[in-house]
């Protein structure tokens, strides 16, 4: 017989690699519970309807499709629109594994985060990327990135511009990419001349630290191709005003990466030692209505995985 | 201190002129002694591998940056920032068959592909709705057609000549190939300061 191991992407911690697990997940539970946020703990299985495709699914004996926990915001959306219907505001955390289907393998990873339910202005955005920002401080990071984009203008931008789903997505990949030769050409070849083609062209722009940002923003503004654009850039504007003193925030309008139900400002959180980001966030107006409960939302997950080695 | 990979190879020369423009001149040549990781000017140092390995060194960090083929960045699947089109390097990723043969239906099967190029082949006859039987090859992908062990072969055309002397013809163009600047997602963030000038001048 072939000895026992773990699957690839999945890991056993012994001794000292579980002790620092266990030491940053109560770091953070600390600063979360200080915060106002208390913990919930769903389920490690449930209906795989309410998890994307990235889930590790099977079928039950009765033949219902299930899904292994592939994102811990999914269930706390249910959570607060089911069983919390109504309650508002509401501030949540949590903590746990999830498993997704990366590319050719099974991907396990532990998350920590939050979610902040029912409050659907700036100062609910500033104060998750606050309490983000703060989260990293507690593990003894300090040199951390904050980089701060929004879904929100991006999709105004490609409405605008009245873009197939298909050239929608060729665009964001190559916004995502900062891809710029790619943008170029997508735009000239396929996307009318006008406002929303300008817009759309700055968007691989390199970050800028927030003391920087406005006059990328106003360039945004000056091309805005409608309301819907201008009041995403506002709400960029008005979180940067919030996050005033929140070290190493930067605007990158390109930062259009996040899950699917993304609706608004998105960031991600970068660190040094880490080549992939350690964490992100967003706001997500849309998802607790599939639950019924449609009300705002906003939050952030960690990587604990990533940020475990480099915390002290 | 930015770390660029450097692919060994037909890349190798061009790229290094754009860095040496650029002000990051390596303090000694490439090939010239065995060494692996070679420093240069102004803190940076280049470690050289082969080309399909840059995406995933860029990829997990262990380079800040490379260069490498488009074909390898996409055949890789790694999650990089692709700022900068060098415009050198380039070539086609082509479908290719003896002349004459039949790829369409009346085959009557899957189609039999060699390739060295697995993901980029399965994708795009993926998206043709095309059954494809893939054999993954390492080297001379074209004796794969040519002696019969697949019905075509998905490899890079530069001039067409290998091609032409085996008797085999382009059937459709998959991807033009040129280099590319590769940027670790991370680095791109938190080496901005170090990043920005040298992407201006080798853009």
């Amino acid at each position: 017989m072939e000895p026992a191991v773990p699957l690839p992407g999945t890991q056993d911690l012994l001794f000292e690699a579980a002790r620092s697990l266990r030491r940053c997940e109560q770091a953070l539970a600390a600063v979360f519970e200080q915060a106002g946020y208390a913990e919930v703990i769903p389920p490690a299985i449930e209906g795989a309807e309410i998890f994307g495709v990235e889930a590790f699914r099977a079928l039950d004996k009765s033949g219902k499709l299930v899904a292994l926990r592939s994102d811990f915001t999914a269930q706390v959306a249910r959570i607060a629109a089911t069983r919390l219907a109504g309650v508002s505001p509401l501030r949540l955390w949590y903590r746990g594994s999830v498993v997704r289907r990366d590319r050719e393998q099974i991907d396990e990873r532990v998350q920590a985060g939050c979610e902040y339910v029912g409050a659907p202005g700036a100062d609910a955005d500033a104060e998750i990327i606050r309490l983000a920002a703060g989260s990293l401080r507690a593990l003894g990071l300090n040199d951390a990135r904050i980089s701060l984009g929004s879904t929100g203008y991006f999709e105004a931008l490609a409405r605008a511009a009245g873009v197939s789903d298909r050239l929608a997505q060729a665009l964001h990949g190559a916004i995502d990419r900062k891809d710029l030769p790619t943008l170029r050409a997508l735009c000239e070849k396929e996307v009318a001349k006008g406002l929303a083609r300008d817009a759309l062209l700055i968007l691989a722009q390199p970050p800028r630290p927030k003391e920087q940002a406005e006059d990328l923003l106003a360039r945004a503004r000056s091309v805005a191709p409608g309301d819907d654009a201008l009041a995403a850039l506002q709400r960029l504007t008005d979180v940067l005003v919030r996050c005033r003193d929140v070290e190493g925030l930067e605007v990158d309008l390109g930062e259009v990466r996040g899950l699917g139900y993304y609706t608004g400002v998105v960031f991600n959180l970068y660190a040094a030692g880490a080549p992939q980001p350690v964490g992100g966030g967003g706001r997500y107006d849309t998802l607790l209505g599939r639950f019924g409960d449609p009300r705002p939302a906003v939050g952030f997950s960690l990587n604990l995985d990533a940020l475990v080695p480099l915390a002290c | 201190m930015l770390t660029i990979a450097l692919p060994k190879g037909r890349l190798q020369t061009p790229a290094l002129e754009r860095f040496v423009k650029a002000g990051i001149v390596p303090d000694e040549e490439p090939g010239a002694s065995r060494k692996l990781i070679i420093g240069a000017s102004r803190g940076a140092r280049f470690v050289i591998l082969k080309d399909g390995d840059v995406p995933l060194y860029v990829e997990r960090g262990a380079a800040d940056l490379g260069v490498c083929g488009l074909d390898q960045v996409l055949e890789s699947g790694a999650d990089l920032m692709v700022p900068i089109d060098f415009g050198f390097g380039r070539c086609r990723l082509c479908l290719a068959a003896p002349a004459a043969s039949k790829l369409n239906a009346e085959l009557g099967r899957s189609l039999r592909v060699a390739s060295k190029y697995p993901r980029l082949t399965a994708q795009w006859f993926a998206r043709r709705g095309v059954p494809v039987d893939l054999v993954r090859l390492s080297g001379s992908v074209e004796l794969a057609a040519v002696s019969g062990l697949t019905d075509a072969i998905v490899d890079l055309v530069e001039s067409g000549r290998t091609l032409a002397e085996n008797g085999l013809t382009v059937v459709d163009e998959i991807l033009q190939v040129s280099a590319r600047l590769v940027v670790n997602r991370a680095a791109y963030r938190l080496k901005v300061e170090e990043l920005l000038p040298l992407l201006e001048a080798l853009g």
